[in-house]
């Protein structure tokens, strides 16, 4: 019997059902099939597996206060629809500890919980029965379970079972053990869907099983502070895992088994802990540690998937601060419409400035390296706020934009579209550049009109000179 | 993957930066004995427009930003010249792949579009393009500040 086989594996002798001294009214089935001693016999686990289909309606209606509504032995045939229904809940059945309006219903609810979850496996009670030994962490081995259960087959069910378990909406499980199975387990479907490694699968959640049976054998009256910091640790867990999943999708695959056990290991070490406080993601790994949000599914793509979606979101915000204009603007198609609209414009206005500056250059025969270097030399003793330059260059470097910045900001609006209009930053160089301007129109009319006129700095022209002067050409 | 703690970095170098670049590459254009000639003003045109963005990418950070990269290299490829990048893992490509499948197809489009403007989104996924594209704007209206600047400077009165 089931019932009594997971109260046998957790509490090492006792075979007796433990609801039996619950004051609560079973189902008078389970009272029934509890007395049967712990076997593999398959007719007597049929028997009881059917009995177990209770409908899941009744469950949710009673609140995993237990079995008290009694409509439990459906037809077995009618549990199949509901159990889809009810598939969402069933790990979190025992969300609920101790359960309302009882005391000592947990092993019932403990047991209830399992038919819906393995609805949708094939539902053989062998089969069943070996998985509800294990999800209850028990000592026994994952891997003798699957070796024997040859209708288990493929790992992939085995897979679809543990990901069946941890698609529950609710992330507060309960329980040491179950937050360890459940992120033992999450950590292996990854794995074992991304390597197809079986080894994996077994060792992992034997760990897992076999702490969490340890942990879960101290008793449940400390669950509930147990609980919430276990849920922090299973959401860390499984945040850092399907962070490290996509991570790993980026990075090398070999460090991933390496970083999933590190914070699997760390839940591990703090739920046996039990002191410390949240366990926050360890810095050292450089992974992204994720949160499973109330209420969202904990999948391990559509946690990723979220992932990528906030970080788009957030590269959004940022651009629309780039962008002009943007702060009305709300969605991401008009958003980017609009940027892209800007990158063109931006685009246009280089093509059309240098075909401007091609025009223009011709016209005027200068030096430019005289050009360059009378400028740093008059802007210099002109001003105090001249850049500060990097030392290794020679040559005085003018801040000439800022004084040109003045006069374009007069000129701004002429050819130029709106994108760049003045107020991008140009206010604040308005009081600085006021008397730049000047200065530097005569500068650049007096090289302009001399032609070629000898930089007064012939070593800064040389030193500009050799510089790599191979612009166009590409050089890393 | 580094942590999503860590903010978006797009710093620009100063505008002095971008007009020392630029400056450069158009006096070793001038030091072009063809260039000066009245006629083939396109030509001119053209290859001052690259070298705008040339020095606009050397500037801005070299080989450190894909669209960077990825400008340096074409114009490179158009002079047929070797173009030799510090080694980095290559791994954009493959991330695309995996994840062609879950995407939203409006912006997707929308990411389309994006890509064929900023150079070298071509293999991005679509957070890195925002961040390529962030600082290419950023980058870009530098640039335009640049040569709007310069031209209006040397323009004659």
């Amino acid at each position: 019997m089931d019932v009594s086989e997971k109260d046998e594996l957790r509490n090492g002798d006792d075979t007796t059902v433990n609801y039996d001294e619950s004051a609560n009214n079973p189902p008078p089935d389970w009272r029934v099939s509890g007395s049967n001693p712990v076997s593999d016999s398959y007719p007597t686990e049929n028997l009881m597996m059917e009995t177990l289909w209770y409908d899941p309606t009744n469950v949710q209606a009673v609140g995993y206060g237990g079995f008290n509504g009694g409509g439990n032995a459906s037809s077995s045939s009618s549990f199949r629809g509901n159990i889809d229904r009810s598939l969402e809940m069933g790990w979190s059945l025992p969300n609920l500890l101790p359960p309302k309006g009882g005391n000592g219903m947990f092993l019932p609810n403990a047991s209830s919980f399992l038919p819906p979850s393995m609805a949708q496996f094939p539902a053989d009670s062998g089969f069943i029965e070996r998985a509800a030994r294990f999800s209850l962490f028990s000592g026994g081995s994952f891997s003798e379970m699957m070796n024997q259960q040859q209708p288990l087959g493929n790992p992939e069910s085995v897979g679809l079972f543990l990901q069946g378990q941890c698609t529950s909406n609710e992330v507060n499980v309960v329980g040491v053990a179950h937050n360890d199975a459940s992120a033992g387990m999450k950590e292996t479907n990854v794995r074992s869907s991304e390597q197809g490694n079986k080894q994996n699968v077994s060792e992992d959640t034997q760990s897992s099983g076999g702490k969490g049976g340890e942990t879960s054998s101290k008793g449940f009256d400390s669950k509930k502070r147990k609980r919430n910091k276990q849920n922090a640790e299973a959401d860390q867990s499984q945040r850092s895992q399907q962070s490290e999943e996509e991570a790993d999708n980026n990075g090398g695959g070999d460090k991933k088994r390496n970083d999933e056990q590190s914070p699997n290991s760390q839940g591990n070490k703090t739920n046996s802990g039990k002191q410390q406080g949240k366990q926050t993601s360890d810095p050292k790994d450089g992974y992204i540690h994720v949160r499973a949000r109330r209420g969202q599914a904990t999948n391990s793509h559509s946690l990723a998937e979220r992932v990528r979606r906030e970080k788009i979101s957030e590269r959004m915000k940022f651009l629309q601060d780039l962008v002009p204009g943007c702060n009305k603007v709300t969605g991401k198609a008009v958003m980017l419409d609009e940027i892209i609209n800007y990158v063109q414009s931006l685009q246009r206005q280089v093509e059309f400035l240098s075909m401007k500056l091609a025009t223009v250059n011709p016209q005027m025969d200068f030096n430019l390296e005289g050009l360059l270097a009378k400028d740093a030399l008059q802007l210099r003793a002109g001003t105090s706020s001249a850049t500060p330059f990097p030392p290794n260059m020679p040559m005085v470097y003018p801040p000439l934009p800022h004084g040109f910045m003045q006069q374009t900001l007069s000129s701004m609006g002429r050819n130029i579209s709106s994108p760049l209009s003045p107020p991008i930053n140009g206010g604040y160089k308005r009081q600085e550049t006021n008397g730049w301007e000047g200065d530097l129109q005569n500068v650049i009319h007096i090289n302009y009109g001399a032609g070629d006129v000898p930089p007064d700095s012939q070593a800064a022209a040389a030193t500009e000179a050799s510089l790599p002067s191979s612009n166009m050409k590409v050089e890393p | 993957m580094a942590s999503a703690d860590k903010p978006i970095n797009t710093d620009v170098p100063e505008k002095d930066v971008f007009t020392l670049h630029f400056l450069q590459s158009l006096s070793n254009l001038r030091r072009q004995n063809t260039f000066n000639s009245p006629e083939k003003t396109n030509d001119r045109v053209k290859k001052i427009k690259k070298a705008a963005y040339v020095s606009m990418a050397r500037a801005a950070g070299g080989t450190n930003r894909l669209w960077s990269r990825a400008l340096l290299r074409r114009a490179a490829k158009e002079n047929s010249k070797v173009v030799r990048f510090p080694r980095r893992k290559k791994r954009v490509t493959c991330l695309r792949r995996r994840r062609s499948n879950r995407r939203d197809p409006v912006e997707e489009e929308e990411a389309e579009r994006l890509r064929n403007l900023v150079p070298g989104g071509g293999g991005m996924e679509t957070s890195k393009l925002m961040e390529e594209t962030a600082h290419y704007i950023k980058c870009l209206s530098m640039q335009v500040k640049v040569m709007q600047c310069l031209v209006d400077g040397l323009a004659p009165k």
